[in-house]
């Protein structure tokens, strides 16, 4: 079944997300991904994951991967109570203009990213933002990771039930970590 | 100024000599008694100032987000124009998305002028042309914005109507660029973004002016009254007529009937929206009810026995949610007649007995005249008759049906806040209703979830029972519109205000689409009030910013001056009171700076946005109109910061910081180029928290020409926003430093620290302007 967009108005156009239902499916672009860019928004603050919670779960990626991660709505103050002092603030409307620049090297230096990995920012703001990449920022592969399908991304959880989507999250760090 | 002329003599003997069929028409006679010589650009068209705004459009570039990646605005689409593909008639993606914002920009504009126009109109009819317009004591300079655009002093309400006529045809020729085959530059749609934008300045501020000048509005008060505000202030012993939208005109002429008949202590008013700042300015015994958001939930309530509406935010199933509580609706705008009978010519006992009986779900009565009376007469015969009825499910009766729920999570994914509205159905299955209750403070009223429901279950109607007690409670004082800003208010704080020792004015304006609640507004405000800034509040940010009390059982307004100076705040009005901030910044360059405002908007925008540290703050903008306003703040140079949900206005106007070549100014003493910090860093941002609008609030307010002390008062206060906000001190410092006496004492170690890691170097501190005229001699 074709996935949707999560909030049921928020329909695009032509082009939609493929729908990503195993981390398998993520092997190829993450391959190719030479500078990826973890994007952490505000909602992801106390959304449990396992033991912890989304933002230890950016940790734990950041760390299989050597991903850098920058964090929107002010987010960045739970990685820094966490102790985890590697990330980097921005706004995600910063974010979707300065994405757009070919040459921007990205808040750490890092850049020019090829691929982000984005959630926990609220719905329809990421979905602008990945609006914005997806049309003006064509060389960079958009990875939604968030549960809730995400139209303007390459790859999507397609509304995910929870326990699953988790279960993939968890897969996605073992395939960072396992060199891609 | 004086209205056209127009002479006509069959047969004139003359001392220039003998004429037959003599006509003479003089277009305008210009006022000339005005010794202010007029500036370069009077009643500028579409691209007078096409050159300032790409000045701006170069430094805040446009960082679209389509919110569709399809055109369907003609037959040759639909058309595809994803990853920037080009549609049939040739235009691209960020042309459209231009387009787009253009098109929101026009619907707000015109919903304001078609406002000002009915104003100015009814008043000529009821006053006169040569009526005189007072905005109140202290305001030589009145009507600021409509000088510096039109060149013109409006003293007399036919002067008022020569401006709109230049307004409304500004509004054809911007709102005809949008038709297929016309504008085709995303920079050249964004410039006449910013036209409309002023235009909408205007024709607010006409809007507003006349009606204080007419209708006993405060006029330029500090102290207006405080009036009652709350859906708990509502006295239901009596009749209760709810009026809502934006034009005073209907309301004011129920208030004036009931008083006229002294029938206060049976009748009471109540407004939503901007009607209600505007009755309660005119009739302080009237009660701002709410927000516009909250119209759903005092209609659904029944405490309203008869609404009347007039225009602009109205809920367009209005007449299908009173009759849903037996209240009749009358419509009065053209605008919204709202699908009822048009009842003008009928007497007022016919169309009250058609009313109270049910024989029809309401009349539109364009003759305000008549509104008052029928109105207060049906409210008064209906009255005993809806009383005996409830109108809510009882808990019981919620708990009965939630067990039926399908779980589907249709509810959840149809509301615009993703709320967890499933989650507490199936809590009040087991007759806890509590969730329910939470889901109330952060609803926006919409009601789409009620629209996805498969069981067509009132879920609003359940928050609300759920939540009955705190809409007792919802008791506040706020203090009602004060108008303008006085001349000497500016004066005091004009200088304070650019050399930055008043960090800046926040003006906290605009709709209640909020993600999160109306708090927010009310945190926000209280935040920078303590630090000193200016607070300025207008239309629903005004009411949701009084809608929170303190241990004291006081509002923000009841607590704070409303003064426009240092730690007050300042309710300005309604909508169209909005040209009043825009106004306070505009006279602190005529009367600090002593610039010529005459028809001279460049000068006048290029010294506001590098000296007067002004930041609007739209929380909950949802509407085209609030796309308007902000764009008539844009063209002034002014930031503005929108809610999440702003960000489906699908494009922001961004600096880059990161860019040194963008940050250069002239110094208007030598004409030199000269680095500066990047500030303003942004003109239009959606933030997605309150803690990062506060930090680039904090940070928006910093402007070139800041000396020494007042840059250094505004690092410490971003700095200590953003430690507490974010957690660490802010990376960017160092930009901000020109000269060691911007570094705030205190926190000297951290900054030298960081300047040194950056090899930062001193910078000069210009005399900044974007305009080469502006440097003496013109810059030749």
């Amino acid at each position: 079944m074709r996935a949707v967009p999560w909030q049921t108005g928020e329909i695009c156009g032509p082009d939609s997300a493929k729908s990503l239902t195993k981390a398998d499916m993520l092997k190829r672009d993450l391959k190719l991904a030479k500078k990826p860019l973890l994007i952490v928004g505000h909602d992801a603050v106390g959304m449990q994951h396992g033991k912890g919670d989304m933002i230890d779960y950016a940790i734990a990626l950041s760390e299989a991967g050597n991903i850098p991660i920058v964090a929107t709505g002010g987010a960045i103050k739970a990685f820094i109570e966490k102790g985890f002092v590697g990330a980097k603030s921005r706004g995600a409307m910063e974010l979707a203009y300065y994405l757009q620049d070919p040459d921007w090297k990205g808040p750490h230096g890092k850049g020019p990213h090829d691929m982000i990995m984005i959630y926990g920012i609220t719905y329809y703001m990421q979905w602008t933002l990945l609006s914005a990449v997806m049309n003006f920022a064509t060389q960079i592969t958009p990875i939604a990771l968030g549960r809730y399908f995400q139209p303007h991304a390459k790859w999507s959880f397609p509304n995910m039930k929870e326990k699953q989507w988790h279960e993939i999250l968890d897969e996605i760090v073992e395939l960072v970590k396992g060199g891609k | 100024m004086k209205k056209k002329a127009y002479i006509k003599a069959d047969d004139a003997e003359t001392s220039l000599g003998h004429f037959k069929g003599l006509e003479v028409r003089i277009g305008e006679i210009i006022d000339d008694e005005w010794d202010e010589p007029m500036g370069p650009t009077p009643k500028p068209g579409p691209t007078t100032l096409r050159s300032w705004d790409h000045k701006l459009l170069t430094r805040y570039q446009p960082s679209y987000m389509p919110y569709c990646q399809v055109c369907c605005l003609c037959t040759m689409g639909k058309c595809d124009l994803s990853r920037d593909k080009r549609g049939a008639c040739g235009l691209d993606m960020k042309g459209q998305q231009a387009r787009i914002v253009l098109a929101a920009a026009n619907i707000g504009n015109a919903a304001h002028l078609a406002h000002a126009r009915h104003l100015v109109d009814h008043l000529i009819e009821e006053f006169g042309p040569r009526e005189q317009l007072k905005v109140g004591p202290g305001t030589e300079i009145h009507a600021p914005v409509s000088r510096l655009v039109t060149g013109m002093r409006p003293r007399t309400l036919e002067d008022a109507s020569i401006i709109l006529d230049y307004c409304e045809t500004q509004l054809a020729h911007t709102l005809s660029a949008i038709h297929t085959g016309q504008e085709g530059s995303w920079l050249d749609f964004e410039s006449k973004v910013f036209h409309v934008g002023m235009i909408d300045q205007v024709s607010m501020e006409i809007a507003d002016l006349v009606q204080i000048s007419t209708l006993g509005f405060p006029q330029a008060d500090p102290e207006a009254p405080l009036v009652q505000s709350g859906i708990g202030m509502m006295d239901t012993n009596k009749a209760i007529i709810l009026t809502i939208g934006h034009n005073i005109v209907p309301a004011a002429s129920i208030t004036d009937y009931i008083t006229e008949k002294r029938l206060h202590e049976e009748v009471e008013v109540g407004g939503m929206c901007c009607t209600a700042w505007d009755i309660t300015r005119r009739d302080p015994k009237a009660k701002v009810v709410g927000p516009i958001s909250w119209q759903l939930r005092f209609i659904r309530a029944g405490s309203a026995d008869l609404i009347v509406v007039d225009e602009q935010c109205v809920r367009t199933d209005v007449v299908q949610e009173a009759q849903k509580v037996g209240a009749p609706v009358i419509s009065t705008s053209d605008k919204a007649v709202m699908g009822l009978p048009d009842r003008s010519d009928d007497s007022v006992d016919s169309i009250v007995e058609d009313l109270v009986s049910g024989k029809i779900p309401g009349a539109y009565i364009p003759d305000h005249h008549k509104v008052g009376e029928v109105a207060t007469k049906v409210a008064l015969a209906i009255k005993p008759i809806r009383r005996k009825k409830k109108y809510f499910p009882s808990k019981k009766q919620i708990q009965k049906m939630a067990a039926e729920c399908k779980k589907c999570m249709e509810c959840v994914r149809a509301c615009p806040n993703d709320q967890p509205i499933q989650e507490a159905v199936l809590a009040a299955q087991v007759g806890n209703f509590e969730p329910l209750r939470d889901l109330y403070q952060n609803c926006i009223g919409c009601a789409r979830c009620e629209s996805a429901c498969p069981n067509e279950y009132d879920l609003h109607s359940w928050m609300v029972v759920a939540a009955q007690e705190d809409c007792k409670k919802e008791t506040y004082m706020v203090r009602t519109g004060r108008g303008a800003i006085q001349d000497i208010e500016i004066r005091r704080v004009g200088q304070p205000i650019v050399f930055g020792e008043i960090p800046g004015v926040i003006a906290h304006v605009g709709c209640a689409n909020y993600p999160g609640g109306g708090k927010d507004v009310h945190d926000m405000a209280e935040e920078f009030a303590k630090r000193r800034f200016i607070i300025v509040t207008s239309g629903c940010a005004a009411i949701s910013a009084g809608h929170v009390l303190d241990e004291n059982g006081q509002t923000i307004y009841e607590r704070r001056d409303g003064a426009f100076d240092a730690g007050c705040v300042l309710n300005v009005g309604s909508c169209v009171s909005n040209p009043h901030i825009a106004g306070a910044a505009i006279k602190i360059a005529a009367i600090f700076a002593k610039r010529n405002l005459r028809g001279n908007y460049a000068e006048i925008a290029d010294y506001i946005h590098n000296r007067v540290g002004a930041v609007g703050i739209s929380w909950g903008a949802f509407s085209q109109k609030a796309a308007s306003i902000a764009a008539g703040f844009w063209r002034l140079g002014v930031p503005v910061i929108v809610g999440p949900h702003g960000s489906k206005y699908r494009r922001m106007l961004l600096g880059r910081a990161d860019q040194d070549r963008d940050w250069m100014v002239y110094d208007a003493r030598t004409g030199d180029r000269v680095q500066i910090a990047p500030a303003p860093e942004h003109l239009f941002y959606a933030a997605e928290t309150v803690a990062e609008a506060n930090v680039m609030t904090a940070k928006l307010c910093i402007r070139p020409n800041d000396t020494g002390k007042g840059r250094s008062i505004k690092l410490s206060h971003y700095i200590d926003i953003h430690e507490t906000s974010y957690g660490f001190f802010p990376d960017d410092v160092w930009r901000y430093i020109r000269r060691d006496t911007d570094i705030p004492i205190t926190l000297k170690d951290k900054i030298l620290a960081q300047m040194k890691e950056n090899k930062w170097k001193e910078k000069q501190i210009p005399d900044p302007t974007l305009l080469k005229e502006q440097v003496y001699g013109g810059g030749v």
